[in-house]
């Protein structure tokens, strides 16, 4: 084993100079800005579902891509202030308000579209729907991950809970506004699906995908 | 160092008007732990900024500190070390983390009890899989440490002697184990001292045999 002093001096002998990071809010401002684009991007490639402005105008819709819009955000910033060693692990609950909201009217556009709850979609339409999730997810997540790499040797589980649920909310609110809801029920059980088996990604293979990039950006 | 100040870490803020004491004195002086700490902060943002030299004397100061902090929870001697060598590993990669406009206490403390209880975790999983070594596991050269092995073969010996034809058994009883003349078994037994001779070289013949022994001690 390797005596503690000559740890230290190998240590300053790597003591190249480092770019501070910049104020956590700032940083979640900038992954935000890369899924505005890639919304952006989105929007130009697929088309705006045809019935975005009068969907806008129910109150229930409205109110359900608000909350999972501010949830991402929220939670963004949250992943980012808590990846700092010395920021309370508090602001993780930072979301937690906007969440209760967004499944609220998950769970309230379920219990009204019960009824109208049809038995399947067309095969066509799912795998649209799931193209569109890996479509934002995956670059949406690999870019959280390289911005908190440093998190890998301090919180890594709770920083990947956190930066899970930011991409799902974002990825969700995509969907609803890229997605036609005709069996609303069922895409409401998707984003809530996918927001779960994000977040349960995050939780369960962040740490690995953490220490995975940190030791290859060395 | 003044280890009779801080109980519970540095929990301390910079003090509102300290003067930035000059980084040339490296010496925690009487001010206490305030000023020692307000010192690292500026090494560390030095540090940041390639300066080797503070770098080294920040690493240096920060040890006692960390083995300290890591004594407390970490029972073990060299586990401690093992604790202190990864929290200066961790600080040395996550060094861009620390903004000098914030306490670098907290900061530090987060980082150090991080890798503490990551370190006793990790132990405790390879702990629960190792047996230690008591000192009922220990053999020593001396022969008295190991009657045990001694017991067993002397049962092997016994159960192979009693295994024997009875004028085989007779004799080697007689001549080897008693350890009686020639003259006293053949008065004793009534055989000649020649078929003593014989049933003896016959018994040790088979003996051999059954222990599959290859020694040439007769």
């Amino acid at each position: 084993m390797i005596t503690t002093p000559d740890l230290i001096e190998s240590l300053v002998a790597n003591a190249a100079p480092v770019r501070r990071l910049r104020p956590p809010v700032a940083r979640a401002v900038g992954w935000l800005l890369f899924a505005a684009l890639m919304l952006a991007l989105l929007a130009i490639s697929h088309e705006v579902r045809p019935d975005l402005a009068l969907r806008l105008r129910q109150p229930e819709f409205a109110i359900g891509i608000a909350a999972s819009l501010a949830t991402g955000v929220l939670a963004a910033i949250a992943s980012f202030t808590a990846s700092i060693p010395d920021r309370s692990r508090r602001w993780l609950l930072l979301p937690l308000p906007a969440l209760v909201l967004w499944v609220s009217t998950i769970g309230y556009g379920c219990l009204v579209n019960w009824i109208s709850l049809s038995p399947s979609l067309p095969l066509g339409d799912e795998a649209g729907c799931f193209a569109l999730l890996v479509l934002t997810g995956v670059p949406l997540s690999l870019a959280m991950l390289i911005m908190l790499r440093h998190a890998a040797l301090l919180a890594p589980t709770r920083v990947a809970i956190s930066g899970g649920l930011a991409v799902a909310a974002v990825t969700a609110t995509a969907l609803s506004i890229f997605h036609e809801h005709d069996a609303s029920a069922i895409i409401l059980i998707w984003n809530f699906g996918t927001a779960v088996l994000l977040v349960a990604l995050g939780g369960a293979f962040g740490r690995r995908m953490f220490s995975w990039v940190a030791y290859a950006g060395k | 160092m003044s280890p009779s100040s801080h109980n519970r870490g540095p929990d301390l803020t910079l003090i509102a008007g300290a003067a930035p004491s000059s980084a040339s004195d490296s010496r925690p002086g009487p001010e206490g732990p305030a000023a020692r700490e307000l010192d690292w902060s500026i090494y560390m943002a030095r540090a940041q900024g390639g300066d080797r030299e503070a770098y080294r004397r920040l690493l240096e100061e920060i040890t006692p500190y960390l083995r300290s902090l890591a004594a407390r929870r970490v029972p073990n001697r060299s586990d401690v070390e093992d604790a202190v060598q990864d929290a200066l590993l961790t600080i040395h990669a996550v060094r861009h983390t620390y903004d000098p406009s914030r306490p670098f206490g907290p900061w530090l403390v987060a980082i150090a009890n991080r890798r503490i209880v990551d370190g006793l975790r990790r132990r405790g999983r390879t702990g629960a899989r190792e047996t230690p070594l008591d000192a009922e596991h220990e053999t020593f050269a001396a022969p008295e440490a190991n009657y045990h092995e001694a017991a067993s073969e002397a049962r092997a010996l016994r159960e192979a002697v009693e295994s024997l034809p009875p004028g085989q058994r007779d004799a080697i009883r007689m001549l080897k184990l008693r350890e009686m003349s020639l003259k006293e078994a053949a008065a004793v037994s009534g055989m000649t001292v020649a078929a003593l001779k014989v049933a003896t070289h016959r018994a040790v013949k088979s003996l051999r045999k059954v222990l599959g022994r290859q020694d040439r001690r007769t």
